[in-house]
């Protein structure tokens, strides 16, 4: 149960952009900028790292949410996302996302712990500075939103389906749609109760 | 950059600064030989994500809440000491 009153119809992040509008608006756009919007590194690339940090940090939410939006960038190969979260170092992925995956393992441990090596190896399979910077950024953002999902104690679906059905539009439409969706979503649930009344 | 400031890891992240306002301020500090945070230079790096950052923060910091600005400051400097960043 969340430790405050939170609206019962949204998991997760969902119910806290619900709770705190002015935050969820500059947090969505992040999410749409680091994730969604154009990048060197490919959309499946970029919910990858985030669904690792998140399966680190052992939010249950996020890494389920974040892996079924990698699986529909990857024509819906689960398969992809499971092996990352289980041992990436033998998964099917390039060795740039690797080298990356090890930089953002870094960060969630601690920024500290990110050293000139870890960045060199990036260096020398493939990725920019741009790419590492975003990486990082990734890592350090989902690190909050973790924290800021499991701090409060929301509730996430337990049904693989209902994640599915939502990976599909936020991986098409974007991360800035959110906060306007869940109002929608609200409002429509408002009424409906109403009309019950 | 100035004496005591160590090289980032990222060459690209310092050297590169697009139009914006914390570019500005690293060029002042710099024509002064002032230290200053070397966040700045993220900040300045890629303005498109971290404006979000900023926005986000001004409102968590010093939006309209029942916590003071002094609470909510205490509650950052608390959660970055034992972070271990010294910023």
């Amino acid at each position: 149960m969340p430790h405050i009153p939170l609206n019962e119809t949204l998991p997760g992040i969902r119910a806290l952009f619900d709770f705190r509008p002015e935050t969820a608006a500059p947090l969505c756009r992040l999410a749409d900028v680091l994730l969604h919007q154009s990048s060197s590194l490919s959309r499946a690339d970029r919910e990858l790292i985030a669904t690792y940090v998140s399966a680190l940090n052992d939010c249950r939410y996020c890494q389920t949410a974040h892996g079924a939006i990698a699986a529909h960038h990857l024509n819906g190969n689960e398969d992809i996302v499971l092996q990352v979260k289980r041992d990436y170092l033998s998964a099917s992925i390039s060795d740039k996302l690797k080298a990356l995956l090890a930089i953002a393992g870094k960060v969630q441990q601690g920024g500290q712990h990110v050293s000139a090596v870890d960045v060199n190896r990036a260096r020398q399979a493939g990725a920019n500075d741009h790419e590492i910077h975003d990486t990082v950024l990734i890592a350090a953002a989902f690190c909050m939103y973790n924290r800021y999902v499991d701090g409060l104690a929301t509730w996430a679906p337990t049904d693989p389906a209902s994640y599915r059905a939502r990976a599909a539009a936020v991986a098409e439409g974007g991360y800035n749609r959110i906060p306007s969706d869940i109002q929608a979503q609200v409002q429509t649930a408002k009424s409906t109760t109403a009309w019950k009344v | 950059m100035t004496g005591s400031m160590k090289p980032m890891l990222l060459s690209e992240v310092e050297h590169n600064p697009q139009p914006s306002p914390h570019t500005d301020l690293i060029r002042r500090m710099q024509t002064s030989g002032a230290e200053y945070p070397q966040i700045w230079h993220l900040f300045a790096f890629r303005p498109a994500a971290t404006d979000h950052l900023s926005k986000f923060t001004q409102e968590i910091m010093r939006g309209e809440a029942p916590l003071s600005a002094g609470i909510r400051e205490l509650i950052a400097a608390f959660t970055s000491y034992h972070n271990d960043c010294p910023f």
